[in-house]
């Protein structure tokens, strides 16, 4: 698969795929059938990038199955910022499960990535941040996106 | 190129011979140095052998004739004269000419003849009498020794002197005995493979070759033996020099009777003249050897040579352009390797130049396209209507993916358009073009931006089959409501830039992603949605395309989205022109690229409502 790390496992019922590196032209998803599975598990942690022909391939490899429930589980911010941006990137039957939000704290440039949950920090159309991010020095984070476009697939 | 010398052929060719020639010289030279040693050695061994020989022969005869003459000797001690017993023996001893006895007188101080014994009566009145003064040096030379041989014939007769003390008178007798060595002398005379003598003390030849006519040996030849009178010596051999200055090889041999010593001589030349004929010999090999190794060597080294010449021929052409050039050895040694290896290089440098000129064409078309590309491409800076619109484009190589553009519809409508196809380089150029050919179309059709969308989709899906896609945002200020409408095809959002009485911050960025529809050329039937939003005038709209967060630096360090919006809201925070706007913002992410390569396409441009509507008048 080239720059991109994929791992596929079915049991009962459930393909887990779990992927890392990056999605771009040279990636080949006919290798990854999707058909025959009713419920797949994506666990995204490791993506680290994806171009614009990466984004093609992507939506070509979701829409090879449209009945099964997908779940994007541990989305970093390169999936969120297409899922916001390019319609199709999530597909209708697909839910997002968890997703990493950045903060920062701009004095001491400490950076860390939050894991928000469904049910827990987000629900259908609502976030629920936690209340306070602290670095290791105990500064208070902020976060570093613009919550009105990142949070956008939420609220959709 | 530089001047050819002595060819390699040639070179190979005095290589081949000289090895050989100097080799076989030096070992010619030491082999005849040994041989000739040898030979000598031989030689000597040879004369030594000879004089030795004849020497103890003589000895044996002398002696033989001495113990014949004495029972002759004792008769006369006896008798005082030569009696009948005495001529009996003397008669019957074929080899002995003459016996005589001398006594020495006193008186006349001289020896006298006592008695005679003679085969032929007259023998002593014709052959001895005229000598008798020489007999008589003899016998007086006797002083002192008891025994000599003398030669006063010169012929095959010895003259053998005895010398006695009688015991009873005390008298001094001196037996003289001539004998006749006829068998002896023609050893001597006829010896064929060395030169013989039968020499004195003093140097006098007894017997000798034929053809000897000298009568001393220190005027046949010189040698250190006959000057040192190493008498002490009984054998030897040494080099020395005959009258004319040839070198010899002399042996000698002391007989042990008197000083007689027989000497052997080779001449030096005659003994080496088996080395003579090998060495002509050998030339002969030599020049033949040579000859054929010359002839060997020529032909070898016209087999290398000729394919070297090919080579060099090649190699020639090579240096005046031609590279289409390729050698035909057939040989499958080092030099057929070479050959098919500069028939590789050959013809990769002119693969390789076909390269570089289809690689030019290309070069020459793409730049030709990036100029029309940049056609499509409106003026950076402009007024329009209320709005002033300032943007920077730079795509990533020759020619760029993205796109954008304004203009004026339906009279006061005013549309803002940018996009970002699938990658970059020539095949999305092509589909900014077919983006940009859409747009001149529906600019005259005053309709929605969803509409436009969808026109503009159905343009793209047509001419790249989904195979290249392109997201898209446009929006359509409308001066008279004061809204922005705009759709989205899955690019990025425009951020609007609102006025709340205080500087810009980050949190008065409003992304414009109301509503967003999937990108152009996806499918062909699909629909867009529309949404607006008030640009209230002094707010500014910044459009951009994905790049922008993408730009690295020599390092490969993206600049990302948080430097990216820092940026944008400090370029923007007092609200500026979008020509001053631009500029602070260019210069931001130019600092940290540092001059690196784009790694995608750059496109941003700013619009700012300056709150003039179309009749001039200002709002709010």
């Amino acid at each position: 698969m080239g720059k991109l790390d994929v791992k596929m496992d079915k049991s009962s019922g459930t393909l887990n795929i779990h992927m890392a590196g990056t999605i771009d032209e040279d990636v080949d998803f006919t290798q990854l059938n999707l058909i025959d599975a009713q419920e797949i598990d994506l666990e995204l942690s490791g993506v680290k990038s994806i171009n614009s022909c990466g984004i093609r391939e992507w939506i070509k490899w979701m829409a090879t199955n449209k009945n099964a429930k997908i779940k994007f589980n541990q989305c970093p911010k390169v999936i969120v910022d297409q899922i916001n941006m390019v319609d199709g990137f999530l597909p209708k039957n697909g839910k997002v499960s968890s997703f990493f939000v950045p903060y920062y704290n701009d004095n001491s440039g400490s950076e860390k990535d939050i894991l928000f949950r469904y049910g827990t920090e987000f629900t259908e159309g609502d976030v629920k941040p936690p209340t306070e991010i602290k670095d290791d020095q105990g500064n208070e984070m902020e976060m570093d996106i613009i919550e009105s476009k990142y949070f956008k697939f939420i609220k959709r | 190129m530089k001047k050819l010398g002595l060819s390699l052929r040639y070179k190979i060719l005095i290589l081949l011979t000289l090895i050989p020639l100097i080799t076989l010289s030096v070992y010619m030279v030491v082999a005849l140095r040994i041989f000739e040693q040898d030979k000598i050695a031989y030689v000597f061994d040879s004369t030594s052998n000879m004089s030795s020989s004849m020497g103890n022969q003589m000895k044996t005869q002398l002696n033989s004739i001495l113990s014949s003459c004495k029972p002759i000797f004792q008769d006369y001690l006896y008798e005082k004269a030569f009696t009948k017993v005495s001529e009996n023996i003397f008669k019957n001893e074929f080899f002995l000419d003459l016996v005589t006895v001398y006594k020495w007188s006193g008186l006349e101080r001289k020896y006298q003849k006592m008695a005679l014994l003679e085969k032929d009566p007259q023998m002593f009145e014709t052959s001895y009498q005229p000598i008798s003064e020489q007999i008589n040096q003899y016998l007086l030379e006797m002083y002192g020794q008891s025994r000599a041989v003398k030669m006063p014939f010169h012929d095959d007769r010895l003259m053998l002197l005895e010398k006695f003390v009688d015991p009873v008178s005390n008298e001094t007798l001196i037996f003289v005995v001539v004998s006749k060595l006829s068998e002896t002398a023609e050893v001597f005379r006829s010896a064929l493979s060395q030169r013989l003598y039968l020499v004195a003390g003093d140097g006098s030849i007894f017997f000798g070759p034929e053809d000897e006519k000298e009568k001393n040996i220190n005027n046949v030849f010189t040698a250190p033996f006959l000057k040192d009178g190493t008498t002490n010596v009984s054998q030897g051999a040494q080099t020395g020099k005959d009258s004319f200055g040839k070198e010899i090889l002399a042996s000698f041999s002391r007989v042990g009777f008197g000083e007689l010593m027989v000497i052997s001589t080779v001449d030096r030349a005659k003994a080496l003249t088996a080395i003579q004929i090998l060495l002509r010999k050998s030339l002969i090999f030599f020049v033949i050897l040579i000859a054929i190794t010359a002839i060997v060597s020529l032909i070898a080294s016209g087999s290398i040579t000729r394919a070297l010449t090919s080579l060099f021929d090649a190699t020639q052409k090579v240096s005046q352009g031609d590279f289409n050039i390729r050698v035909k050895v057939d040989s499958s040694d080092e030099v057929g390797a070479l050959a098919d290896n500069f028939n590789i290089m050959a013809a990769e440098v002119s693969r390789l130049l076909l390269q570089t000129a289809e690689k030019a064409r290309m070069e020459n078309e793409l730049q030709t396209a990036r100029t029309v590309q940049e056609t499509l491409f409106p003026e950076n800076n402009a007024k329009v209507g209320p709005l002033s619109i300032s943007g920077f484009y730079e795509p990533a190589s020759e020619c760029g993916g993205d796109w954008w553009h304004y203009c004026e519809v339906g009279g006061n409508k005013i549309f803002l358009w940018i996009g970002d196809a699938t990658g970059h380089g020539a095949p999305a150029a092509l589909i900014t073009s077919a983006a940009k050919s859409a747009s001149t179309i529906i600019e005259q059709l005053n309709i929605s931006p969803a509409k436009a969308m969808e026109l503009l989709n159905r343009a793209i899906y047509d001419v790249s089959k989904g195979r290249i896609m392109m997201t898209f945002f446009l929006a359509c200020y409308d001066p008279t409501t004061g809204e922005l409408t705009y759709s989205n095809a899955s690019h990025e959002a425009p951020y609007l830039m609102k006025k709340s009485g205080h500087d810009l911050t980050k949190n008065d960025l409003m992304p414009l992603n109301e509503v967003n529809n999937p990108r152009l050329g996806q499918a062909r039937d699909t629909l867009y949605a529309q949404t607006s939003v008030r640009l209230e005038p002094g707010e500014m709209v910044f459009f951009f395309t994905d790049g922008i967060s993408d730009i690295q630096n020599p390092g490969s360090e993206a600049w990302g989205e948080r430097k990216f919006i820092k940026a944008l809201v400090q370029a923007n925070q007092d609200f500026p022109g979008p020509t001053e706007s631009v500029r602070r913002f260019s210069q931001a992410f130019q600092e940290h690229r540092q001059g690196a390569l784009l790694i995608d396409d750059v496109t941003f441009f700013i619009v700012k409502n300056e709150g003039i509507d179309i009749e001039g008048k200002t709002h709010g």
